[in-house]
């Protein structure tokens, strides 16, 4: 699907359409081509900001912390300032500098604060929930088994995620739902799907965007200021909220405002990314048959085929970065005070560093994409992720071999995810 | 040569002990540690191709 009149005047990735109807890869690559380190002008509202599509560039900004600070902003170009003061005040909650605990947070407070929760997401802690990890997975599987048709991504895809983190919060059942439609509206709020709290009229606008995902946060901190209430009274074992409570940095706790944010970071990231691989999964291995059949004849190319998924779908399209000193890249002058996005699938296809990188082999080694980042912000749950992907693969593919493509997926409106909202499938059980 | 992992940032990837095994080795508590006090000539790929590799970039060479 190349668009031979593709020209970099007409370049603007903060387009999300573009991204909902799959055309990102084919400016991804004319950007490595001719202008790697790229200014997108901005818009009425959003802010301009340099484009970061070649491998070295993004682990080069990724490594460098200070220099390129999360503080101001990790999603989007962020909003102009004489913009911003005709909005609502703070009205975009990823751009406004609202808190967001440690994805917004800058060294040295940063690794502080990500130690208190980090040996819960260790390799070790990772094998220890394994077990727990695939009980899950069969549980859902049961529920759709028998089935004919069905919408892999709410039946199946979402719901692995969403338990893995709602259990290490300690959340009960009944309220993984609830998650689940906050975490939409908070990542999903340019989608008019999810902006079911606007007049249907309004939806699809900038401002129907931003009050849902007000929303959104205003609900999911309302929630989680009870979930603490509850743990300071009735302090739990091991779920994250209790340890948070009891957490210290430099002899003192967490304020509230910390507190909540973590819980909200937790519940976000750890949903809607996995969800996308998972999907994202299924579907190129369904688009690949060759591959598909490779792998259900040898199950052990599942790590790599895993690895070779996240580099293909790069489940989050970019990471948004804020320049503090002017800095020279690949000869373009970036100065303080820029905003700086991470591209990430144009990382993870980049010519120079992937051989074919628009051949999907899941035998491919070596295979150092960047779907997780690198450095000082580098997934806190990828291991979790990883192990997710691979134990859902491996569950799926035994229980339901001849699973196949049931229609077209349907996308999520977005530069920041890269998201499959619906994507219909047939299980193909033999009945 | 020296290297270093800081313990700080390094949460237990073992990239660096796949890519070096003769230098790191991950320990119980998830840290990685240094084996070596010197860096022998022919293991100085090997090590710069864990710097690369760690997730976390918490192996540097130390500075003299
Ligand atoms: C396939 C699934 C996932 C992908 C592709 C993904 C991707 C990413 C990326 C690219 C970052 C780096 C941000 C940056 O450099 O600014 C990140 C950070 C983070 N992720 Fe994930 N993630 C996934 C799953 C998860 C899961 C399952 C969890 C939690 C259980 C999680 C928790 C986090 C947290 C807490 C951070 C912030 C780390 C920090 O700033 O120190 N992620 N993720
Ligand atoms: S690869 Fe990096 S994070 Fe992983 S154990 Fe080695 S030093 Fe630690």
């Amino acid at each position: 699907m190349s668009a031979p009149t593709l020209k970099l005047s007409d370049i603007n990735l903060n387009d999300p359409e573009l991204f909902e109807r799959e055309g990102a890869h084919d400016v991804l690559r004319l950007l490595r081509r001719e202008a790697p380190v790229h200014w997108n002008p901005g818009g009425e509202v959003a802010n301009g900001f340099w484009s970061i599509t070649k491998y070295d560039d993004i682990r080069f900004v990724s490594r460098n912390p200070e220099l390129f600070i999360s503080s101001k902003g990790i999603a989007g170009p962020g909003i102009r300032p004489e913009a911003l003061q005709s909005l609502d005040s703070g009205a975009q909650p990823q751009n406004a500098g609202a808190n967001i605990s440690i994805i917004g947070m800058d060294p040295p407070r940063h690794v502080k604060m990500r130690r208190l929760v980090n040996k819960g997401f260790t390799p070790r802690a990772v094998n220890a929930m394994e077990p727990e990890i695939r009980r899950i997975t069969n549980e859902i599987l049961d529920k759709i088994d028998g089935r004919d048709e069905l919408d892999f991504v709410l039946e199946v895809a979402s719901q692995l995620p969403l338990a893995v983190i709602c259990g290490m919060m300690g959340l009960e059942q009944k309220d993984w739902a609830l998650m689940f439609d906050l975490t939409n509206k908070v990542l999903g709020s340019g989608d008019p799907e999810y902006q079911t709290e606007v007049p249907e009229e309004e939806r699809g606008t900038s401002a129907a965007a931003r009050a849902t995902a007000m929303l959104g946060v205003g609900t999911m901190m309302e929630y989680f200021r009870n979930v603490l209430e509850d743990r300071r009274r009735n302090p739990r074992e091991d779920d994250l909220p209790t340890i948070l409570l009891e957490s210290e940095i430099d002899g003192e706790k967490l304020s509230e405002g910390d507190l909540l944010a973590f819980c909200f970071l937790l519940i976000l990231a750890g949903n809607e990314t996995t969800r996308n691989g998972i999907s994202g999964g299924l579907r190129v291995l369904c688009e690949h048959p060759d591959q598909k059949a490779k792998l259900l004849k040898d199950m052990s190319l599942m790590e790599s085929a895993v690895e070779e998924i996240l580099r293909w779908v790069s489940p989050l399209h970019h990471m948004a970065r804020t320049a503090t000193a002017d800095t020279e890249i690949r000869g373009q002058q970036i100065k303080a005070g820029d905003r700086v996005l991470m591209w990430y699938p144009s990382a993870n296809r980049d010519e120079e560093v992937f051989e074919d990188p628009y051949t999907f082999d899941i035998t491919r080694t070596p295979n150092e994409h960047l779907a997780f980042g690198i450095g000082e912000h580098f997934c806190l749950g990828a291991g979790f992720a990883r192990r997710e992907l691979k134990v859902m693969f491996e569950e799926l593919f035994r229980r339901f071999p001849n699973i196949e493509l049931a229609g077209k997926p349907e996308r999520l409106r977005s530069n920041f995810i890269n998201g499959t909202k619906h994507l219909p499938v047939r299980l193909n059980s033999g009945r | 040569m020296k290297v270093q992992v800081n313990a700080d940032m390094c949460e237990g990837h073992a990239k660096c002990e796949k890519a070096a095994p003769e230098v790191f080795k991950v320990g119980d508590d998830d840290v990685s540690v240094v084996l070596v006090d010197e860096v022998a000539p022919e293991l100085v790929e090997k090590v710069e191709r864990a710097i690369r590799m760690c997730p976390r970039q918490a192996i540097s060479w130390a500075k003299v």
